[in-house]
């Protein structure tokens, strides 16, 4: 009995190639779509789950409720490990990480007259204590790396860095020096570390090592950097509130919190790692369930509408297989038998689409993997999760889009079937069909409104004025701590006709690297329950990014704090409302420290992404903390101002790799996870509107088709070609109205609440959903004319002798 | 075989109900070769149809091999059809899918019947029909003739008591068409039951006897004298 289902189904769909093509073509893309879909979301759900301890690794997170609201951080104080290994005994195994994320590296000759090679590293270099191979299983190939990493200058090198450094030898026992500060032995070379985690590293080093890397490292509790993580496994039989609480106890006496100010350790579980954005992690990306969940619904919109199509075209031509069901119900058959029989051919179809997509899958996947900037391999044979994701696609397509139709034929009464006198089902004046067109209309329209949206708001984060000059700026960093030497070298930078402005500073005035500080004001008696953000920058700085004084003056030249220029917000939250009231005024900062008058004040800029509220502003000379020099150049020279720039820089540090990056392209990367999903967005919804146009497009072919008689009498009856044309697009135009209201408040919803994860965000106006409704309709009308004029020009003669 | 009481059957649409037949009774007795005629719209083919157990009457009894079945679910006439009937159609109605062996095979395969079994008995009736040449040829490759031969091959193949015939020769030309009946005429010496609706006077001669429909009733009967019976 299969053998002639599967028989009959083969050739059927092979008579009726066109039919068949429009259907395998829209579900292959549909379930290409949501295979890789599936296979993005499988990676991000693996993250750091290969672990054995994973499911009691955690992290030492800290949440601090302030008046201004609250603040998350990862980075926990130097001294965190100390202390847990004295008095948390259940918190066991335990690592700091710390994580420079660039730096120089030299590979040092074992010959003097081979000159050392450099090499700029803008990937993490983890400073690790011996215990983290006890917490975590990265693999580590012939090495115990335990015991490779013990030693203080002792190294472990990714294969993929050993051969970039040590081409074809074996780099065991070779010294590198790290930022021209450390000397350090390779004692081992350990596999790459895997994609799906996020602590990625390509190199290991002893964590003794960081104190003299990282210039902020102390043993205060005081001082926190999001590079400096505390992981920890915690004791099976431990719970995780209670030794929370202890931590938190121990530790109220070593730090120095401010009145009000609440502040809490809490504990992360590894598993959440990946998913809560309000931390960093060292992968520097992290992925909310909210954005996974959305892909999902995305990926089952594209098998949807492209089981849609399926439903429609197969009841749609039902009637070409009535005579085959009458004759096999006349034969004997029931209804489940041919029940069965329809919904094997529904199987096949599929099946070939589902092959098909395996293959559409493999050759796409690179291209989603740079768009998303991921490395996902996949290989069907060994992937029994996407196989498995494939046969229950297979299963579930083939029920709901087989179902309905295998129903409507197998219910054929045999005597009209042999007829052809059959009529699909009417419910309420509204066919199945023309409901299931609204609702594959409706899932195009809120794609395209959505797609509108987030590109209108992306766009509006490359326009939006932040408040300074981000055109033709170049940041270069510089080795830390060596400011001095470059500065001497200013006259020579600004020689260049093209340089216009150079400054020298911590950052630039946005940037991911923010440091905040507590402070007193004014008559030091009040006190200010908020951090402020501080900019440290030579007296170049607000003129070489086009920042607006608004009263006072810039302070002058020097080497430590000496004057200080606030914002408009650092104003507003200190109830000061006329700049010029603020001149004068004293603040005190850097633990008391450093005290200075305010000398001027700025308007408002944006210190980080539009994500976020602009925060109070303190700017202030400091040159040990200058890391960068910044340079206005002339965009048409900057060619000729970058090799002069460099060859400035190279003078002053002959030792290291020079490297620089444009301040917009910076900006954008603020942003880059958002303009993915921009980017997943377009994609997805052009796919579903040209899966929705196959279906359509075959749809209105078989209506032409049925309709041929009714075309020729009007035809005869003086119809003309353009009456024909409207009376086809009339009904569709219909369903997509009707498809338009219902898209209207579904995408407003969502994207109102996407927007509201922007502080500054653009309004969703009117426009856009006008846009995409007279889109879809133009896109639907064209795909109908196609059809609807082969009937309005035909013969109507050849039409009515058909019948 | 078959006994009809005040059969009776009416279609109701929204706003018309049109009468089919008017308290027919009809009595066929095992091994008989009956015609119906009459002109069209009559209510032959809804007698036949009813008979062929493809639709229910709307009043009246109706009874086959003695069972009263009026009341019978699609699933149990289903049943009832596969087992004890075979159909032929003036349009054929073979299924353009499946070769000539294949629409042949597929009553047995809906009475799972085993496939060595069913080759051998598709390959005997092919060639009782002079038709087994033709046997991987689909039915668009085949003419008329050849395409009814197949189709009563395909109503025989599973020996059914009873065979339905709808105007059996009315898509073939004078030759084709008495051959067809040639073949109806020895399957019923053979000891097939046959019920065949037919314009055709020449066909009806075939038959034992006649039955002439008017507006939904019986209104003669003739019965051939006839040396043989």
């Amino acid at each position: 009995m299969l053998k002639n289902y599967f028989l009959v189904a083969v050739r059927t769909l092979r008579r009726h190639l066109g039919y068949t093509t429009l259907n395998v073509v829209g579900l292959a893309l549909g379930i290409t779509c949501s295979l890789l879909l599936f296979l993005v979301i499988q990676h991000e759900l693996s993250f750091d789950t290969f672990h054995s301890k994973a499911d009691r690794i955690y992290r030492i997170n800290v949440d601090k409720v302030t008046q201004h609201g609250p603040s998350y951080s990862a980075g926990t104080p130097y001294p965190m490990l100390a202390t847990i290994k004295a008095s948390l005994p259940e918190l066991t195994p335990a690592t700091h990480i710390f994580n420079l994320d660039e730096g120089t590296i030299t590979v040092l000759s074992t010959n003097d007259k081979v000159a050392p090679q450099r090499f700029r590293e803008e990937n993490n270099i983890l400073f690790i204590e011996p215990e983290f191979f006890d917490l975590f299983d990265f693999e580590t190939g012939n090495v115990n790396a335990k015991q490779a990493i013990a030693a203080p200058n002792s190294l472990l090198l990714t294969s993929t860095i050993a051969e970039k450094y040590f081409p074809g030898q074996n780099p065991e026992g070779r010294m590198l020096r790290l930022n021209n500060e450390v000397n350090l032995k390779v004692t081992g070379v350990i596999p790459d570390a895997p994609a799906n985690t996020d602590l990625p590293f390509i190199m290991l080093v002893n964590y003794e090592n960081s104190k003299k890397i990282n210039l902020f490292s102390n043993d205060t509790w005081n001082s926190t950097s999001s590079n400096h993580q505390v992981y920890f496994a915690l004791a099976p039989s431990a719970s995780v509130q209670q030794s929370e609480d202890r931590l938190n106890k121990i530790t109220s006496e070593l730090r120095r919190l401010s009145p009000g100010e609440k502040e809490r350790y809490t504990f992360q579980a590894l598993s959440k790692v990946h998913f809560d954005d309000r931390y960093s992690n060292f992968g520097d990306r992290t992925i909310s369930t909210t954005t996974l969940w959305a892909m999902a619904l995305v990926g089952l919109f594209l098998v949807l509408v492209a089981s849609i199509n399926f439903v429609n075209l197969a009841t749609a031509q039902a009637l070409r297989r009535a005579k085959e069901v009458g004759m096999r119900k006349v034969l004997g058959a029931n209804k489940t038998q041919l029940m069965v029989q329809f919904l094997c051919e529904t199987g096949l179809i599929t099946l070939v689409a589902v092959l098909l997509s395996v293959v559409l899958a493999e050759l796409l996947l690179p291209f989603l993997n740079k768009l998303l900037d991921l490395q996902i391999t996949f290989s069907i044979l060994n992937s029994p999760a996407a196989l498995l994701f494939l046969l229950a696609e297979l299963l579930t397509v083939t029920f709901f889009a087989g179902f309905y139709p295998a129903l409507v034929l197998s219910g054929f009464q045999p005597i009209s079937a042999l007829k052809s006198k059959v009529a699909t089902a009417r419910t309420a004046g509204i066919s199945l069909r023309q409901a299931l067109v609204v609702v594959q209309f409706t899932i195009c329209q809120v794609l395209i409104i959505c797609t509108i949206i987030v590109h209108n708001q992306m766009e509006y984060f490359r326009s939006a004025s932040l408040g300074f000059d981000k055109e033709a700026i170049v940041t270069i960093p510089f080795p830390s701590g060596q400011a001095k030497k470059l500065m001497a070298l200013r006259p020579q930078l600004e020689a260049h006709s093209a340089v216009k402005n150079v400054t020298f500073a911590f950052a630039a005035p946005s940037s991911n690297s923010n440091f905040s500080m507590s402070f007193r004001f004014d008559d030091y008696s009040i006190n200010h329950n908020f951090n402020l953000n501080f900019k440290v920058a030579d007296e170049h700085f607000v003129e070489t990014f086009g920042i607006d004084l608004l009263a006072g003056r810039i302070y002058e030249k020097s080497d430590t704090m000496r004057e200080f220029l606030v914002n408009e917000t650092f104003l507003r939250n200190v109830g000061i409302t006329n700049p010029e009231e603020a001149l004068g005024k004293k603040l005190l900062v850097n633990g008391g420290n450093s005290e200075g008058p305010i000398v001027g004040v700025v308007k408002d800029f944006h210190v980080g992404s539009l994500r976020n509220k602009i925060e109070p502003v303190v700017i202030s000379t400091w040159s040990s903390l200058y890391f960068t020099v910044n340079a206005k150049i002339e965009q048409k020279d900057a060619t000729a101002a970058l090799a002069h720039l460099k060859k400035i820089w190279t003078s002053a540090y002959p030792d290291d790799v020079f490297y620089y990056e444009f301040l917009d392209d910076t900006l954008a990367r603020f942003y880059e996870d958002e303009q993915r999903q921009a980017h997943l967005f377009k994609i997805f919804s052009f796919i579903a509107i040209l899966i929705g146009c196959l279906g359509l497009y075959g749809l209105v072919s078989f209506m032409v088709t049925q309709r041929t008689k009714e075309v020729g009498v009007r035809k005869v009856l003086g119809a003309s070609s353009g009456s024909i044309l409207v009376l086809f697009s009339k009904d569709f135009a219909k369903l997509v109205l009707v498809a338009f209201v219902l898209a209207v408040p579904v995408s407003y919803y969502f994207m109102n609440k996407w927007l509201q994860d922007f502080t500054y965000r653009i309004d969703i106006s009117y426009w856009v959903f006008f846009v995409a409704g007279a889109l879809t309709l133009l896109i639907a009308l064209t795909t109908v004319s196609v059809q609807a004029l082969r009937a309005a020009f035909s013969n109507p003669v050849i039409a009515l002798k058909t019948e | 075989m078959i006994k009809t009481v005040n059969l009776q059957k009416k279609y109701t649409t929204d706003e018309v109900e049109t009468t089919a037949l008017v308290n027919v009774n009809l009595h066929v007795k095992q091994g008989e070769f009956l015609a119906i005629m009459g002109p069209s719209g009559c209510g032959k083919s809804t007698l036949l149809n009813i008979i062929g157990l493809l639709d229910n009457p709307s009043g009246g009894e109706f009874y086959f091999l003695e069972q009263e079945i009026s009341k019978f679910s699609e699933r149990q006439r289903a049943n009832l059809r596969k087992e004890y009937l075979g159909f032929v159609f003036q349009s054929f109605n073979l299924i353009d899918e499946l070769t000539v062996y294949e629409n042949v095979e597929l009553p047995l395969i809906y009475l799972n019947v085993g496939s060595a079994e069913r080759k051998q008995r598709v390959e005997q009736v092919l060639e009782q029909m002079q038709i087994a040449h033709r046997r991987n040829h689909f039915p668009q490759q085949l003419s008329g003739g050849q395409q009814q031969r197949v189709a009563i091959s395909r109503a025989v193949v599973s020996k059914p008591k009873l065979l339905l015939a709808d105007e059996p020769t009315g898509n073939l030309d004078s030759a084709h068409g008495q051959e067809v009946m040639q073949l109806l005429s020895t399957l019923n010496e053979q000891g097939t039951t046959i019920v065949m609706v037919t314009h055709s006077p020449t066909d009806a001669d075939y038959a034992h006897r006649i039955v002439n429909l008017f507006d939904g009733q019986i209104i003669s009967e003739n019965v051939k004298e006839l040396a043989t019976l």
